[in-house]
């Protein structure tokens, strides 16, 4: 025994109500399947409803003159024998009850959109290109903080409410109660926003540990002397390119709209430059691709280029994990930096110097630094982390000159 | 709308001895949709008649009446039926005033559009081949108030018009205003907004009007334009939308691929070029014929689809 | 003149078997060869087909078909014209031959999901020689021609059978296609159902003319028959399939009966009808008059009509439970699977990017 209720079919291609003439059954008169039901009137005629299960009419869900929606409940019949279809009809245009429609629905809006992929160097919008032309503003300048970098409009307003060449944070507002504003505008607005979304976006834990940089230290002094000097940023990278090659993942983009991970192929370090306009993180691309040497040269020159304020956009952009230094001299052993997005690990030295180590059981004087890295638990797990860690500093400890 | 549009005929009749109605069942019957109700009865066999079973003739014959100083409204009684005409409309309605000086006032009514649970034929987009024949207007109202007004101007155009109808808006109900008068060639602002510009005309202006209300609660600003007419098209009313929102979305039941969408995009692209901070989008049917019913809410335009691409416009940068 | 004119062929085989008025003669219907199982199969295929009608009109009003044009009144030239056919004569059929498609061995329930949303056409034309139903109309009668042209090209002897109803016979599609047919000599039967309506425009509105008389024009013989004679359709379409198939051309029969029901499930007749019309047709009833003379002749008795009349419902409800249980073909399939025999890339594509938009993808 079940109840069912018959709603209101479309009974002629786009109808959308019906109004009930008159009842041919009673509640709980006994009906066979295509015993008349009612005779209701449509836009486009008057027509008999015939009975679509055998059963007991349960209850009448219309009155005589009253207007009745397609789709809503019309009869309820207690059937006599068991269905499958216990469940009520869902609405019917014609096409029968039981599964709404074709049972079929596209899936619902996500709720992050998948952004285009744009081809070549898209950096900013028509609309927003024609806005700095008219503004004044280098879009070479200007840090996108739209999706894969893209320049926005709002990235080129606050751009253009302050000269590229003068410090971007110094406009300083004489105030009262011996408090000074410094409006922000330009590059500082640009880190803030970058920082923000960091941080509420990424989940991010920081490792730590010291390596022993007795063997980088010699392979240092033997450059020098084969007149090579190099500072130890290009040894940094080149040990962060083998760990990377090693742990993949380390080198990868969480993808929200889409629930992947996108692992990338070509190892692009950011190196974290201190610039007088504030933070700038230049892009050595393909350093997987690099000999020492000329990660290096290359890397000075972006960093002077970086200081210059000469770097065009395709060096500003496009990294995929990030160096940088944590106080290259004085107290200051180490932090926890914060990832650049949509990176997932950021990578930070501490300053290189004498400090007392185990060897052996006695404590020793040895060249030693700390090293943090901060990293997206969405992708990565402590133990990979830490593992990841654990080889570069291994690396770093058996660097051959 | 279906009232609106009886309504706006009859008035056309008493206007204007010369107005005739002819078509498949439009008589007694009063037409398939109940549009033409009463007419016949109400202004005699000779103002509105049943014609033959051939919409090649009925198109044909109204060229004739026309000349003979008629302002003949013919009814092709479905967008799917509306082929064996195209000939007569193409090459002899649109083009008879270029070819000799002399103005066809005709005015053709066909329903159009899908969502109401037919069999094949009955549920076709085919605007964009008329709009793409010069000489022919083509317009579409999406509200009972636009379908009265715009009717009274096309009978009156001395120029030919297409005006198809939303069939699955004939229910739709509105107060309507028969003194009010809509322009052919002038689009307009559906609901204001300020973050994307939904374009759309016909049944899908219910649709984006639909999406506005949802985004709103998601604080989205949607603008919607109901173009209203096709040929000629408003880009002006479209423009001033997007300068104000710098996206775009254009949204129709007829397949994307090669339909009137193209057109609307293509200018804005053009025309508005630094104005745009994201692609203009097109949503509409799929490079299939029209499917079964039981597919067809899978194939046409809905919410969800246009907000998806509103996001992605408002997501771009 | 005599170059222009051309005299239709006085010797006509289809025409010597009826009355002028267009009734079968007493003499040919003895002749016809049926035995009485025969004739008791053309009896029980009509009550099928009827209630089959009226099944399908009940599962309309209750939404599981969106729509449904019935033929109920019709019944005789369905089961009369299918029986006098071979198997493999095609059949051209325009948008309300269900009758004729079952008699073909089409299974009905698969023929009603073209009116339940799930296909554009359930059957394989291939297989059953029956063409998918058009909905345009007239527009099936010249693709009927061109087929018969081809049997004609390749000397085979089928015959093809091109069914429409009064209102066709104003469409260009059909006085163009006659002319073909005439022209090339198609082995075509041009079969008119003039069932007087066309939706609500009556036959005198359709046409001030004769539509069989039509048929001289394009070069060959047309007989008006009455179409409510199970008999007489037979013998009528037998003899002109056979006349076609012998390399005499086409010909037109006018087979007139009436449209008992509405045009389909959206149609008010009420509108435009006047009932008394509708009760003098009633009063004619192919298969009540069909019934009386099997009655009358010994060959059929009140247990073999109950008996039929039951199997007629049990094949119902058969075709009730079945349709009701159709799934839904996926849409992938359903949309993109046979538009094109050489899909491509793009067209693919869209293919794949629709089907992943799905849920549950």
């Amino acid at each position: 025994m079940a109840d069912q209720t018959f709603r209101l079919p479309d009974l002629g291609e786009g109808l959308t109500e019906a109004q009930l003439v008159a009842w041919r059954v009673e509640e709980g008169a006994r009906v066979d399947i295509n015993t008349p039901l009612c005779e209701v009137e449509t836009a486009k005629a008057v027509v008999v409803i015939p009975s679509p299960w055998a059963g007991t009419i349960q209850k009448l869900h219309a009155r005589p003159g009253e207007s009745v929606a397609v789709g809503e409940a019309l009869v309820t019949i207690t059937s006599a024998e068991a269905t499958e279809a216990e469940a009520t009809p869902g609405t019917l245009v014609g096409y029968g009850p039981g599964a709404p429609e074709s049972g079929i629905r596209r899936k619902a809006r996500t709720a992050a959109a998948s952004v285009p992929e744009s081809g070549g160097d898209t950096r900013a919008a028509p609309f927003v290109r024609q806005l700095a032309k008219e503004k004044g503003v280098d879009l070479a300048q200007v840090m996108g903080s739209g999706p894969g970098g893209r320049i926005t409009r709002a990235d080129v307003e606050a751009a253009a409410s302050a000269p590229v060449v003068a410090s971007a944070t110094s406009t300083a507002a004489p105030s009262t109660d011996g408090e000074r504003r410094i409006s922000v505008v330009g590059i500082r607005k640009a880190i803030a926003r970058q920082m923000v979304r960091s941080v509420s976006t990424i989940p991010q834990f920081t490792e730590f540990a010291v390596f022993d940089a007795t063997n980088l230290m010699a392979a240092r002094e033997q450059g020098k002397a084969s007149g090579r000097s190099m500072t130890p940023l290009p040894y940094f990278i080149a040990a962060v390119v083998k760990a990377v090659k090693a742990y993949p993942l380390m080198n990868s983009s969480w993808d929200e709209s889409r629930d992947e991970i996108i692992v990338k192929e070509a190892i692009n370090v950011g190196i974290a430059v201190n610039t007088s306009q504030g933070l700038l993180v230049p892009v050595l691309r393909g350093a997987d691709q690099l000999e020492l040497t000329a990660i290096a040269e290359k890397s000075a020159q972006l960093i002077e280029g970086a200081r210059a304020g000469t770097l065009p956009p395709g060096q500003m952009s496009g990294g995929t994990i990030t160096v940088t230094n944590v106080g290259a001299s004085g107290p200051v052993e180490t932090g926890t930096p914060i990832i650049n997005p949509p990176e997932c690990c950021v990578v930070a030295f501490g300053a290189i110097k004498p400090r007392p180590m185990v060897v052996g059981g006695q404590v020793v004087a040895r060249s030693g630094a700390w090293i943090s890295i901060s990293v997206d638990h969405r992708i990565v797990d402590g133990a990979l982390a830490t593992e990841f860690l654990t080889a570069l500093v291994s690396e770093l400890e058996t660097i051959s000159a | 709308m279906a009232k609106a549009i009886n309504l706006s005929l009859r008035d056309a009749l008493t206007r204007d001895e010369n107005v005739l109605i002819f078509g498949e069942d439009v008589g007694a019957l009063g037409g398939v949709f109940r549009i033409t109700d009463g007419l016949q009865k109400a202004f005699g066999e000779e103002r509105v008649f049943d014609t033959p079973l051939a919409e090649s003739s009925i198109i044909g014959v109204a060229v004739g009446l026309a000349l003979r100083g008629f302002r003949p409204v013919p009814e092709i009684q479905f967008d799917g039926f509306i082929y064996p005409a195209f000939e007569q409309i193409v090459s002899h309605v649109a083009k008879y005033r270029n070819r000799s000086g002399i103005s066809l006032p005709i005015t053709i009514r066909v329903p159009f559009g899908g969502n109401i649970g037919a069999v094949e034929h009955h549920s076709e987009s085919p605007e964009a081949y008329f709009a793409h024949t010069a000489g022919l207007k083509v317009v579409t109202p999406s509200t009972p108030g636009d379908a009265y007004a715009l009717l009274q101007t096309a009978i009156d155009d001395p120029d030919p018009v297409i005006f198809f109808e939303p069939k699955a808006r004939y229910y739709l109900k509105e107060e309507i205003d028969p003194s009010a008068r809509v322009p052919i060639g002038k689009a307009r602002v559906a609901h204001e907004g300020s973050g994307v510009s939904v374009i759309a005309y016909g049944p899908t202006v219910s649709i984006a009007l639909q999406a506005a209300k949802t985004a709103a609660a998601e604080q989205i600003s949607l603008e919607v334009i109901d173009l209203r007419s096709l040929s000629p098209l408003d880009m002006d009313t479209v423009m001033a939308s997007v300068r104000k929102t710098h996206r775009a979305v254009v949204v129709h039941e007829a397949p994307v691929f090669c339909g009137f969408g193209a057109e609307v995009a293509a200018r804005i692209s053009h025309d508005g070029f630094d104005l745009l901070e994201a692609p203009v989008a097109r949503i509409g049917g799929l490079n299939v014929p029209y499917p079964p019913a039981r597919y067809e809410k899978l194939y046409l335009p809905d919410v969800d689809r246009i907000l998806q691409a509103a996001d992605a416009a408002l997501a771009y940068g | 003149m005599a170059e222009v004119v051309r005299v239709v062929a006085a010797d006509d085989p289809v025409r010597a078997l009826f009355s002028p008025a267009g009734e079968l003669t007493a003499d040919a219907r003895s002749r016809l060869g049926l035995d009485a199982a025969a004739l008791r199969e053309l009896y029980r295929n009509m009550v099928l087909i009827r209630r089959a009608d009226q099944e399908a009109l009940n599962l309309q009003r209750q939404g599981e078909l969106g729509l449904w044009g019935q033929y109920l009144g019709q019944e005789a030239i369905h089961v009369g014209a299918m029986t006098a056919l071979r198997t493999e004569d095609w059949v051209f059929p325009s948008y309300r031959e269900f009758g004729m498609a079952m008699i073909r061995g089409i299974d009905p329930a698969d023929m009603l999901t073209l009116f339940r949303g799930l296909s554009h056409g359930p059957w394989d034309p291939r297989k059953y020689h029956f063409a998918p139903l058009a909905i345009p109309v007239a527009t099936q009668v010249p693709h009927a021609v061109g087929f018969a042209m081809g049997c004609r090209l390749k000397h085979t002897d089928e015959v093809v059978l091109s069914t429409f109803g009064d209102g066709a016979t104003s469409e260009g599609d059909w006085h163009e296609a006659m002319n073909f047919a005439g022209v090339f000599k198609a082995p075509v039967v041009f079969l008119c159902q003039n069932n007087y309506w066309a939706i609500s425009v009556p036959l005198s509105k359709q046409t001030a003319g004769s539509i069989a008389e039509r048929a001289q024009g394009y070069g060959f013989p047309g007989l008006r028959i009455d179409g409510n004679d199970v008999l007489g359709v037979y013998a009528a379409v037998r003899a002109a399939a056979a006349r076609a198939r012998q390399g005499d051309g086409p010909y037109l029969i006018e087979a007139v009966t009436y449209r008992m029901g509405a045009h389909t499930s959206s149609d008010d007749p009420t509108r435009y009808r006047p009932d008394s019309e509708l009760q003098a047709w009633n009063a004619k009833d192919p298969i009540a008059r069909y019934q009386a003379w099997l009655e009358q002749q010994g060959i059929i008795d009140e247990g073999t009509v109950a008996a039929i009349a039951d199997a007629a419902d049990s094949a119902a409800q058969a075709m009730r439970t079945r349709l009701t249980a159709m799934p839904v073909p996926p849409p992938g399939e359903a949309m993109f699977g046979r538009v094109y025999s050489n899909p491509p890339e793009s067209f693919l594509q869209e293919r794949e990017e629709f089907e992943s938009s799905l849920e549950g993808s």
